[in-house]
Parts: C-alpha cells; structure tokens; sequence
C-alpha cells in the first residue's frame, strides 16, 4: 500500500516537471538580459526585471489590459446569462421544437470563425462596430453560447423536477421558479462557464485581429503576437509579456478552481 | 439564503439516488410557449453573426471573387472542381485528420491516464493538477511560439540537450511526418487539462460504494476498471471525444505559429490553408469551398463519433 | 404580471445587443477635434518611431486633429484587404509597392497638391498612371540589391561580385574558408517572402535586363516557362552547396539580424530595414549593398527598385482636407529625408540625398540601372505567395525545378485568365 503510494507520488512529480517545461523556459528567458545568451534552460544568477518594464511600455500592455478586461467581463457575464437563460427551456420542455434548437445551438460548434470572417466583417463594418467593445463582445458572447448552453443544459437535466413541482404548488411562477429555484443551483457550473469562456475571450486572436486595429483597442494577443513579429531576436521582452499577459487568468484560475471540477462533473459528465 | 442551503442539501440527495437511476425520468411537462423566449437573444445572436455569414460564406464559394474588388463573376462549381484537382489537398486533409483524430486518442488516453492517478487521495494533486491545467489558460498562439522556441535548430532548448549527445542539432520542424506530429503533440500538451479535469470529474461522479460491493465480490482492480470506471465514463468520454475532434480538426494559432504550414504543405491543416488562399493568393473564393468542405468534415466525423458514443453508453 | 416583466427584460436584451450599433469611432471624437487614422504596413522598429515623431510634431503643430498611427504588422496586407472589400479604409494608408494596382481604385488623385511637382524622375511614373492621376505621396524611394557583410567580404578577400557565376564563386569560397562558419544566404520559410525575394530579384537580370529580352512574351502571354528553370535549378544547387542557412525551412527572418551581427553571413537579398537591427546588437558591423549581378553575357549588374513606403488619400475619407495637410506636412524635406534616411533609402524627392550610411553606396552605383520588381510589372496579382511557396516545396524535395516552372506556368495562365 505504501510503496504505491509513493510510486503515483513519484509519477506525479514527473508530470508535473514535464508539464513545468515552457514555463519554466519562459521564466528563465524574461529574467535575463539580452547580452545573455546562455542556454534557455539555465535561469540567471541575478534578476533581471527590465524585460517586463520593457514589455509593458513597447507593446502597450496598459491599454491592452484595460481592453481585455471590459470586453473578457462583459462577455462572460453575458454569454452566463444568455446562456443560463436559453438552457432552461431547452432542458425543461423538451418539445420537438425546442430538441431541434438545441440541435442548431450545439452545431454552431462546429462552425469555423475563418469560414464565416469575411461576411462578418462587412456586416460589422455595416453595423459601425469596427474597433467597438460591443461588437467584440457580441462576436465573443455567439462564439462562447454553443458550449455554454450545452453545459447548462445539461446541467439543468440533473436537477430534479420533483423540486420545480414542489415549488410551483408552493405558488411560483414558471419565471420566478427559474429565478429562486434553478439559478442558485448553477453555481458550479457557472464557475465552468466563466472558465472556460473567459479563457477563449481572453486569448481570442482570429476575430480580434481584425475587429479592433484601433491602436488604443488592441487586445493582449494582437498586442503581443505583433510585438512578437518586432522583437522576436529579443526574446527576453518576448517572454516576459507572455508572463505578463497571462498573470490575470492564472489568479483567476487559481480562485476558481476548486468549484471547477464540481461544475463539470454535473453539468458535461452526467446525462 | 436559508432555503438554498436546505435546497442544496435535498438535492444532493435526491442526485445521489438519480446516478442508480441514471436516466431521469422524462415526465412529460406541458408546455408553454412563451418560455421559450428565454431563449431567443441566443438564437438572435447565432442568427447574426453565425448562421447569415455562414451563409454568405457558402455564397461565395460559386464565385471567382479575389476577396477585396468590387466585382467578381459567377463560375457555379468550378472551385469545387478545382479541388478535387489540387495535388495538395490530399496532403492537407490528412495533415487535418491527424491533427484532429491524433490529439484526441492521445489527449484521452493521456487525459485519462493522469485522471486516474490524480484521483489518488495525495497531497501534491492539487499542485499536480493546477500545473497541468495551466497551458489551457495560455493563449494557443503564445504557446505555439513557446514550443517553437524549445524545437527551433539555431538555439532551441531541445537541441541544446541533443547537443550533449551528438555533435549536430537536429531541425524536426522541417521533416514534413515529424512536424505534423509535433504540432499534435502541442496542441494535446496544451488541451491536455480540460480533458484531465473532465475524466476528474467524472471519476468523482462514480459512486464509492459501486467499488466497494465489487471489492467484497473479490473483483481486481483491473477488472473494476473495466466493468465499473469504464462503463461509468462512457459520458465523459464522449463529451471529451466531440470537443476533441472538432478542436483539432479546427487547429490554427498552433500550426500558424510552429511551421506556418510548411515546408510547402507539409504540415498545412484545412483551416492554415483556408487563411493563406484567402489573403496570400487572393483567391477568396476557392478559400470559402476549402472552408465548406472543412465544416462537410469536421460535422461528418464529430456526428459519427457522437452517434457511436452515445450507442455504446446506452448499450452497456 | 411577472409574465409581462420577463418578456419586457428579454426584449431589451436582445436590443441592449444589437441596438447601441453605429459606435462613435467614425465620427468627431474629443470635442470638436477630428481624428485621421493613418495605417503603415512597416514592422521596422526604426521607421515606425521616425513616422511617429513626424505625426507628433504635426499633432503639436495642429491641437484639433488627432492622429491614429496603426502598424498592424504582419496582418497589415489581410487587413487592408478586409477593409477594401467593405470599402472602409484608413484615411491615409501604406501602398506598400501596389497603388496602383492593387489599392489604384480606393485612391484619392494627389497630383495637384504642392509636393507633386518635386518627385524624383525614377519614383514619379512608378505611382502614376498614363492619365497622369498621382496615387501616393511616396515617404522614400526603393533601390534594392544584394545587402551583403562589409568585413566578411574583405576578411575572405571577395571582390564585389558583377556576374551571377561570380556570386556563386564568392558563396563557396567563403563557406571553404570559413569552414562552413560562415553562410552566404539566408533565407526563411517561416516569413516566406524571403524566398519570394531570390525568384524576384534574379527574374530580372535573367528576363528582362538583357539587350534579348522577355519583357513582351511575359506580357503577352508568350513567355516559354522551361527559361525559367534557371532560377529554381541554381536556388537547388545553392541549397545542396549548402550556401544557404540549412535550416531554412523552419527559420524565421528575425534571426538574420543576428547572423549579420555576429560576421555569420555574408549576403542578403531583401530591403536594408534589417540593419538597423544589425546595428543595435553590433554596432560596428558595416553593411553595404552592390546592384544585383547579370546572369546573361553582355549584361550589366541592375538593381530593383520603385514603391517603398507611401502614404496613399483613401478617396471616400470624411477628412481630405486634414488629410492633406498631414500628407503636406509629412512631405517636408525634413522630414522626408528623416524617414528616407532611417531605411537607408534614397528620398523620392528631387535635391534631396539621403539614404543614411548607404548614401555612398548608392552614389557609387549611380549609373547602373534600377528596374522595377519583376512580380509587380510580369506577373498577375496572386503569384507572389505560389513563387515562395513552391521555393519551400522545392528544397523540402517535393517538386523539381522542372516542375517548379510548370506550376508557375499553370498559375499564371490561371490567374491572367480572370
């Protein structure tokens, strides 16, 4: 017993130092200065934090921040509540009709961006939403609905009727169920959604790249992919607006992750 | 609040009992109409800024347009015949499959091999799982530059550790077979956690006390795993299967940044090759057929996948 | 009651959604003030600070316009594209060696503003068209050939090469003596265009430099594609002699830079913009350029030039006249020469010299001839991206320089057929 259990110690160790490799690349590179040319594997003797200073400044990390942040949040409370919203009928009456519509939802996934880019950008330039917080944030809110209503769906399906019963002998309505019933049983896997949607916002580059070229509208990505194509002989900077652009999420991540897999395990595993 | 906790504690009880049942009961409620406009700022949405440009998409594709004139002339199905004549498609539609059907098996048998051992009551899982979960959080495009840097020939860290045994790096970006598997490698390494945590979560779902009575009938462990957690899987193993496919029949930012498709097509996926014939060979509407026979495949095999899956669950 | 207050909620989501459309960013932001965006393809580090300094001062000199300098980068080509097709374009934007033919149609005519009359005689008919509508205020004026490492040619006692048999002589000499630390060549698939840029510059002394030339068969549709082979068989043989970087195909441009610095390499076929790169990691690396080598007997070395950088009036901008008035202001001498001089580029102005450290080099060749870039004159839109790619698919062994010419040739007469 206790030799197994040191042996998945052990095997943990090891995955866990393999999956550390990029990272730990990435945190050796942005401390170095650019006179070192050491191998990436070595981490410096001194620290260096220039590179970060660096970064910030040349690939404006401080607008692309403040930009990520408003269309990341609206987007994610969004695609919760549109998402929650279109889940529960679908999971509750299952009409013929409403089968079909969860069919359609779920085939959005399928869907590749590029296919549909050129299209959509006319129609946005149509509408007047280019380098506009709403435009992205709509685009993103479409493209994280399919998955998310597929979660919420499916959770939704675990949680008993017998309750919505007992409530509506109680005098709800069909609305107000939905409100003090059903919503406050999502938490898990609303954590889920913000994840994970939140992620795909954050990191989006394909629809980005195009919808926002204002200089003061660039997200993290295009800020960075461009300083990338500029600076890739200083990989130092390179690295550590990497670090930097992904520190936000990580926090996140770290906060949430503990209903993470409570969420996933009711709402994706279950049907 | 009060009625919440007492809510939740019902629940997980009455959820404890559904899992023997498994399937809940499909007690017919009469519906009512209006309750599905809860639903339509989602369909507005999809409407919008999926369905009509997806549609204009296919349009498209009967066109010679270049992607920015004005003006383009009708040519019906000749970019379509066009395809069917491309010396290259075939190449790029395998690279397309191994992408896609490659990192999926590894992504779930890997996934699931750490899911396994990180349900293991150990201290570090925690610390485990958070760092194998990282890269998900990593934008596709960073990550793609990181792994380049780690197989790059003039200085990559990887070459630096083959230099300790031979005297010449080698370049594996540029073997055309190799670097296909590389990019599926990555791009498993990077989605690796999403699956990890689903396999978790349904390990978690799996009720103690199925092992336990399997255990006073004498069963091995082996045979646990084959009759309890696998048949107990099947749902997390199916969701992680269709995102899988379709994610990696998708692939983009990490080809984009490893090898941008080369040498030549060594390593293009339909969707690099979609981007470089729109924009680099002005040729928008042979990009949009790529593009409709991209969306033919992946709904092909992740309908497939999905129809089997979910036979199998039932079936067991 | 509860009915009625949902569906009211539902509904003002959906409009909240797409409602708040026609955003301000097209109209006067700021109060009163109006706001010009300018977009430039340049990725150099040392031409977007000269272009933004000059924007600053503009600004100064102007408080109630706001300038918008966009440098997409790599994406700069795609964007522009987008943005043709819905015919929404930045109010000044970069032609990038296409006014006329690619962006020719979206262009507002800038021959009667003051600047026009003082453009060089070599830049002026490159953005003009026979009806005498000027495209573009060009920021310098491209005069390209092979960029190759002062030191690591006197170290290996390489005379400057006239013919193309001479360049390939040099190559190897220089990987013979230098023990193979030394490569002639660089090139980069991962920034494809590089490729491109072999096929680009040697078309010419091979097609269209000679007194026999090929100039009319490529036009009129003639051209035998077997007299191209040449070119793919010696960027082969090139390869083979390993006189390129062997691992082209899966590096990128940036790490050239490096190379130069560090006397690792000794030629390059592309814009000088790199140096200032070069300079930043050594400052005493000395870079030069010499006019592209003639391939055919009789011939003489040319170098390739026209359109660089240009900053082009989208005709349908809301904002011509502010518009102008930063065109005028940017084509001050000062500032023209500023920008000239940072990609080491002659100035496309009459009386101008510039060109920074290349100055001299340019006066030393000044009687070669400059033609302009093969692929914008000889060959149809869509090609340049086919060249590079076939280039990769060639060293990678895929196709054959024979096979090389005939893939051209189906794509030409494709393409030529739209």
């Amino acid at each position: 017993m206790k030799s197994k259990k040191s042996l998945v110690l052990i095997l943990s160790i090891i995955i866990s130092i393999f999956h550390m490799i990029p990272l730990y690349l990435l945190v050796s590179t942005a401390f170095k200065n650019d006179s070192d040319t050491s191998s990436k594997w070595r981490l410096p003797d001194y620290v260096f934090t220039g590179n970060f200073k660096n970064a910030w400044e040349n690939a404006h990390l401080g607008s692309a921040f403040f930009n990520n942040i408003v269309i990341t949040v609206t987007s994610v409370i969004l695609v919760v509540i549109i998402g929650a919203l279109a889940s529960y009928p679908l999971a509750r009456y299952q009409t013929k009709l409403n089968k079909f519509m969860y069919i359609v939802f779920i085939s959005a996934l399928i869907v590749p961006p590029l296919t549909i880019l050129v299209p959509l950008y006319q129609f946005i330039v149509d509408l007047g939403g280019l380098n506009s917080y709403w435009a992205m944030i709509a685009l993103n809110v479409t493209f994280n609905l399919p998955i998310t209503i597929f979660l919420y769906t499916g959770f939704i399906g675990t949680i008993p009727r017998e309750l919505d019963e007992a409530a509506m002998i109680d005098g709800a309505s069909r609305i107000g169920l939905f409100f003090k019933i059903i919503l406050p049983l999502l938490k898990p896997v609303t954590v889920t959604t913000i994840i994970l949607s939140g992620v795909a916002v954050w990191n989006d580059y394909q629809f980005s790249v195009f919808f926002l070229q204002d200089s003061e509208r660039l997200t993290i990505t295009v800020a960075l992919s461009q300083f990338f194509s500029q600076y890739n002989n200083n990989l130092g900077w390179v690295a550590a607006g990497s670090l930097l652009g992904m520190l936000p999420l990580t926090i996140l991540y770290l906060f949430l992750q503990r209903y993470f897999i409570q969420g996933l395990s009711a709402g994706a595993v279950k049907d | 609040m009060q009625t919440e906790l007492s809510h939740k504690s019902e629940i997980s009880t009455i959820r404890d009992h559904n899992v023997i049942n498994v399937k809940l009961r499909k007690k017919k409620v009469k519906s009512v109409f209006w309750i599905n406009l809860l639903y339509l700022p989602a369909l507005l949405l999809f409407c919008v800024f999926i369905f009509y440009p997806f549609f204009k998409g296919i349009v498209i594709s009967f066109t010679n347009w270049d992607g920015y004139s004005q003006d383009y002339s009708w040519i019906g199905l000749e970019n379509y015949k066009r395809m069917l004549a491309d010396t290259n498609i075939g190449t790029v539609i395998k690279n397309t499959l191994i992408y896609g059907v490659g990192s999926t098996v590894l992504q779930n048998l890997i996934g699931l091999m750490y899911a396994l051992l990180l349900n293991q009551s150990l201290k570090t899982r925690g610390l485990t799982r958070t760092i194998v979960y990282l890269p998900v959080i990593i934008s596709p495009l960073i990550m793609g530059y990181i792994w380049y840097f780690i197989f790059q020939f003039n200085g990559g860290a990887l070459n630096d550790i083959i230099l300790l045994f031979r005297d010449k790096p080698v370049n594996l970006l540029s073997m055309p077979d190799v670097n296909v598997w590389i990019i599926t490698f990555v791009n498993t390494f990077q989605f690796l956690g999403i699956a990890m945590t689903i396999y978790l979560a349904g390990l978690q779902s799996i009720p103690t006390d199925y092992y336990e009575a399997a255990s006073l009938d004498g069963a091995s462990s082996f045979s646990k795993f084959r009759h309890i957690t696998l048949p107990m899987l099947a749902p997390s193993i199916t969701i992680n299967i269709v995102l899988n496919i379709i994610g990696g029949l998708k692939l983009f930012d990490v080809i984009v940044a490893m090898t941008n498709g080369g040498p030549g097509y060594a390593s293009q996926s339909l969707s690099t090759m979609m981007y470089q014939t729109y924009f680099a060979r002005q040729d928008a509407g042979y990009a949009a057929s790529i593009g409709n026979l991209m969306f033919v495949l992946i709904s092909i095999i992740s309908l497939a996948a999905l129809v089997y899956l979910r036979r199998r669950e039932i079936a067991r | 009651m509860k009915k009625s207050l949902m569906i009211v909620m539902i509904v003002l989501l959906s409009i909240g959604i797409f409602g708040c459309s026609n955003g301000s960013d097209k109209t006067n932001a700021s109060g009163g003030s109006v706001k010009l965006t300018v977009a430039s393809s340049t990725a150099d580090q040392g031409m977007k600070t000269a272009l933004t300094d000059v924007v600053k001062a503009f600004e100064k000199e102007n408080p109630d316009i706001k300038v918008d300098l966009q440098f997409p980068g790599s994406n700069y080509e795609n964007i522009l594209k987008m943005k043709m097709a819905s015919n929404d374009l930045p109010d000044l934007f970069d032609t990038h060696g296409w006014a006329i033919k690619r962006y020719g149609n979206y262009l507002a005519d800038l021959s009667g503003e003051k600047w026009a009359a003082n453009l060089s005689d070599t830049i002026k008919p490159v953005i003009t068209d026979d009806k005498g509508k000027l495209y573009a205020l060009p920021l310098n004026e491209a005069k390209e050939g092979v960029l190759y490492n002062v030191d690591v040619l006197k170290k290996y006692n390489i005379e400057i090469p006239k013919t193309f048999d001479e360049l390939v002589a040099a190559s190897e000499k220089i990987v013979k003596e230098s023990k193979g630390e030394v490569t002639p060549f660089y090139f980069a698939a991962l920034d494809s265009w590089t490729i491109g840029q072999y096929f680009d510059y040697f078309a010419n002394p091979l097609l269209i430099s000679p007194k026999q030339n090929e100039a009319e068969a490529l036009q009129n549709g003639s051209f035998d594609w077997t007299k191209w082979t040449f070119l793919p068989e010696n960027f082969k043989k090139f390869y083979d002699k390993k006189l390129i970087n062997q691992d082209m195909l899966t590096a990128k441009y940036v790490d050239e830079a490096k190379l130069f610095a560090e006397n690792k390499l000794a030629f390059a076929l592309h814009a000088p913009a790199s140096i200032a790169d070069v300079k930043k990691i050594n400052p005493d690396a000395k870079m030069g350029v010499f006019p592209i080598p003639s391939i055919k007997a009789g011939d003489e070395p040319t170098f390739v030039g026209g359109e660089r950088f240009t900053l082009g009036l989208w005709k349908d901008t809301k904002h011509a006249k502010e518009a102008k008035k930063l065109l005028d202001f940017i084509a001050k001498e000062d500032n023209i020469k500023k920008i000239s001089d940072t990609t080491l580029a002659p100035a496309p102005f009459k009386g101008i010299t510039a060109g920074g450290e290349f100055a001299p080099f340019y006066d030393q060749y000044k009687q070669n001839r400059v033609l302009p870039y093969f692929d914008r004159l000889y060959l149809p839109n869509g090609m340049w991206d086919v060249m590079c790619t076939l280039g990769q698919d060639l060293i990678a062994g895929n196709i054959t320089p024979k096979e090389y010419s005939s893939k051209m040739k189906a794509e030409v007469e494709r393409l030529s057929k739209k």
